[in-house]
Formats: structure tokens, C-alpha cells, sequence
């Protein structure tokens, strides 16, 4: 055969009018399967969740005594729900009729954004968290007495914050950890989950790049 | 989507989509639902035509963008950026055309990468130079490079099928 792809492609779709168009189904109501419509209404379910959770949180601590944490867990919380409100909104601004490479590195640069803001939160927050439920747990009457069977067992004159010492030194050790470890966490969680499509995209922008050489 | 829209907006340029949707899926289904897909973000972004460019333009800027950014439901279950790069990947999906020919060059073409099949799409639809490279966004003085280097890869491949 020695008919060029143009006149194949031409004489092929001469008449346009017989390609048969797909039925439509309640396209109205269809869910996306787009990826930034589906983060979007991930982050938007996310905001719901954590306000939830910390409903159910300061429910539940108040149940157990512990009012205080509640509330703390709910102040920790908060930077999250307005982190999350503020990156939906961003993601709006990504417009599908843009360029090609347009679209997809503006919307590789809000993912990039995203998730360095929330891994900023979460170096934080993580860390707060373990401190305060630590700090809840050594004031409270159960570890109380977890804290005075300690003490009775390994005995020491250092206190700090009228602690033992080991004890003090342990929140901080855990602490430090989860410190150290959250940000390389929230990364390899997002890693499992996305790591596909960052790669895929990866690839797509640069060929694009390459075109813009 | 109000049918109106549908029918004065959508269904005229359907043989776009068409077309375009055809070089990223591999069975009837995946193509329904891209379809689907592109026709649902072409109504919700019809807000953001600014009339700078034709409407065929805008459909398609937007269904390439839909087509390189569709989460494809895999075999398990998982949700992934539609790759179908892979030589090895590609099903032949050689009656969703009523010309053989047609259903010929489909095939060759979705052994290409994802950008060259939206370049020579865009070629063989006769847009010119300087609308593929706005349409994606890349440097026009390239584009007729990448054009001829395609049509290389197609013209081997079509004749190693025959």
C-alpha cells in the first residue's frame, strides 16, 4: 500500500455524518474520572471528615475526662481544615481549556504546592499531637498511677515538671521521632497512592518539554 | 447538562471527540466512557471560553486535556492516569471504524506516545502548525520536526501490519 496516512485519514472520514456518537447517560448527574476533579472532591470529603472527627474527638475525650485534649485536638485540627479549603479553592483556577502543557504543569505545580504545604502541617501537627496526648496521659489519674508505680520501681531524685525524669525523656524521644518521621511519612502514604500518577505526569510534561525546546 | 447545550454545543463537534477519544482507549467501553468524560468537562468548562480562540479549538484543548488526565479503572481495581504507551499494552481495537483503513492507522497510532498521538491527530484534522502548538502549548518550529518523525514511526508500522 503506498497511499500516505493523510489520504487514508481523509478519504476515511470524508463523511464525518456516519460516525455512530455514543449514548449519553445521565451525563448531568456522572461522577469525574478526572484526577483533578477527583482530588478536589477528595479534598472537599477531607474537610468534612476532620470536622467530624474533631466533633467526635472532643465527644469523646470530654467522656473520658479529658475536655481539655478535645479541645486541643480540635485547635490542632483547625490549620488543617483551612489548609484544605484554601488548596480546593486554588484547584478551582485550573482550567481544562488551557494549552496543553499549561493545564497539566499548572496543575503538577498546585499538586507540588498541596502536598508541600501539607506535609508542612502535618511536621507540626503530628508531633503536637503525641505531646499533648502525652502531656494528657501523665496528668491524668490513670497515668498517675502508671507514673507512680514507675517511680516507686526505678527511683530517682530528678524530677522535671514534677516528673520523673525518664518519663519527661521519653515524650521528648517519641516526640522527636514522630517529628522526624512525619513529614517522610505523609510522603510515602502519598507515595502508595499517587506515586503513579506523579510518575505518569512526570513523563507527559516532560515530552511537552521537549517540544517547547 | 441541559440538552440544549448538548445538542447545539456538543453534538456538532462529536466527530472531534470522536476521533480523539478513539486514540486513547482500546475497547468500546473505555471509549464510551472517556466520551462521556470529555462531553461532562466541555459543559463545565464552557464558563472559561473566552471566545480568543474557535469553539473547535476550545473542544479540542479541552478533550486532549480530558484524555491525558483521565484516572482509568484498572483490572483490580485501582484508579491510574490512562497509560497505554506500551506497545505491548495496545488491544487491538480494529472495528470501531467502518473503514478498515481508518481502523488501520487508529491501531498504528496508539502505539505512539500520548503527546505524538495529540500532534498527529491535530496534523491530520489539517489544523495548522501554529494551532497544534497552541493547542498544547509547545514550540511551533518543533512541531513540524515531531510531524515528520510520526509519520516515519506510523508509515513503518503500518506497513510491518500488511
Amino acid at each position: 500500500m503506498n497511499r500516505t496516512i493523510e489520504s487514508m485519514w481523509k478519504e476515511g472520514f470524508a463523511d464525518d455524518s456516519h460516525l455512530t456518537v455514543p449514548k449519553i447517560n445521565d451525563l448531568y448527574n456522572r461522577k469525574s474520572q478526572n484526577i483533578v476533579d477527583k482530588l478536589q472532591s477528595m479534598f472537599a470529603v477531607n474537610i468534612k471528615a476532620i470536622m467530624l472527627g474533631g466533633f467526635i474527638a472532643l465527644v469523646v475525650m470530654s467522656l473520658i475526662g479529658a475536655p481539655l485534649l478535645g479541645v486541643y485536638i480540635n485547635c490542632l485540627l483547625l490549620p488543617l481544615i483551612l489548609i484544605a479549603k484554601k488548596e480546593l479553592n486554588k484547584s478551582f483556577k485550573l482550567s481544562k481549556g488551557q494549552s496543553s502543557y499549561d493545564y497539566l504543569t499548572s496543575f503538577h505545580h498546585w499538586l507540588k504546592n498541596s502536598i508541600e504545604v501539607y506535609a508542612r502541617y502535618y511536621k507540626i501537627a503530628y508531633p503536637m499531637l503525641v505531646l499533648g496526648m502525652a502531656v494528657q496521659g501523665m496528668y491524668s489519674q490513670a497515668g498517675g498511677e502508671i507514673i507512680a508505680l514507675l517511680a516507686e520501681k526505678f527511683p530517682t531524685d530528678i524530677t522535671l515538671f514534677g516528673q520523673p525524669f525518664y518519663i519527661i525523656t521519653a515524650v521528648v524521644l517519641i516526640t522527636a521521632i514522630v517529628a522526624k518521621l512525619a513529614d517522610a511519612l505523609y510522603r510515602f502514604d502519598l507515595n502508595i497512592i499517587y506515586g503513579q500518577q506523579f510518575k505518569k505526569l512526570a513523563e507527559l510534561i516532560a515530552d511537552m518539554e521537549e517540544l517547547r525546546k | 447538562m441541559g440538552s440544549d447545550f448538548y445538542q447545539l454545543w456538543i453534538l456538532p463537534f462529536a466527530g472531534i471527540i470522536i476521533k480523539i477519544c478513539r486514540a486513547y482507549t482500546n475497547s468500546q467501553e473505555d471509549f464510551e466512557d472517556y466520551y462521556q468524560e470529555v462531553c461532562l468537562q466541555i459543559w463545565r468548562s464552557k464558563d472559561n471560553f473566552n471566545q480568543q480562540s474557535e469553539w473547535s479549538t476550545w473542544v479540542y484543548r479541552v478533550s486532549l486535556n480530558v484524555c491525558l488526565t483521565y484516572l482509568k479503572k484498572s483490572k483490580t481495581g485501582d484508579k491510574h492516569i490512562a497509560s497505554d504507551t506500551l506497545p505491548d499494552e495496545v488491544i487491538d481495537d480494529s472495528r470501531a471504524f467502518s473503514s478498515d483503513e481508518i481502523n488501520q492507522l487508529y491501531n498504528a497510532i496508539k502505539h505512539l506516545s500520548e503527546t505524538d498521538r495529540a500532534i498527529i491527530l491535530l496534523y491530520l484534522e489539517e489544523k495548522p502548525y501554529q494551532d497544534i502548538a497552541d493547542i498544547l502549548g509547545s514550540n511551533i518550529n518543533n512541531i513540524g520536526v515531531r510531524i515528520t518523525r510520526i509519520k516515519i514511526k506510523l508509515n513503518k508500522f503500518i506497513h510491518q501490519e500488511q
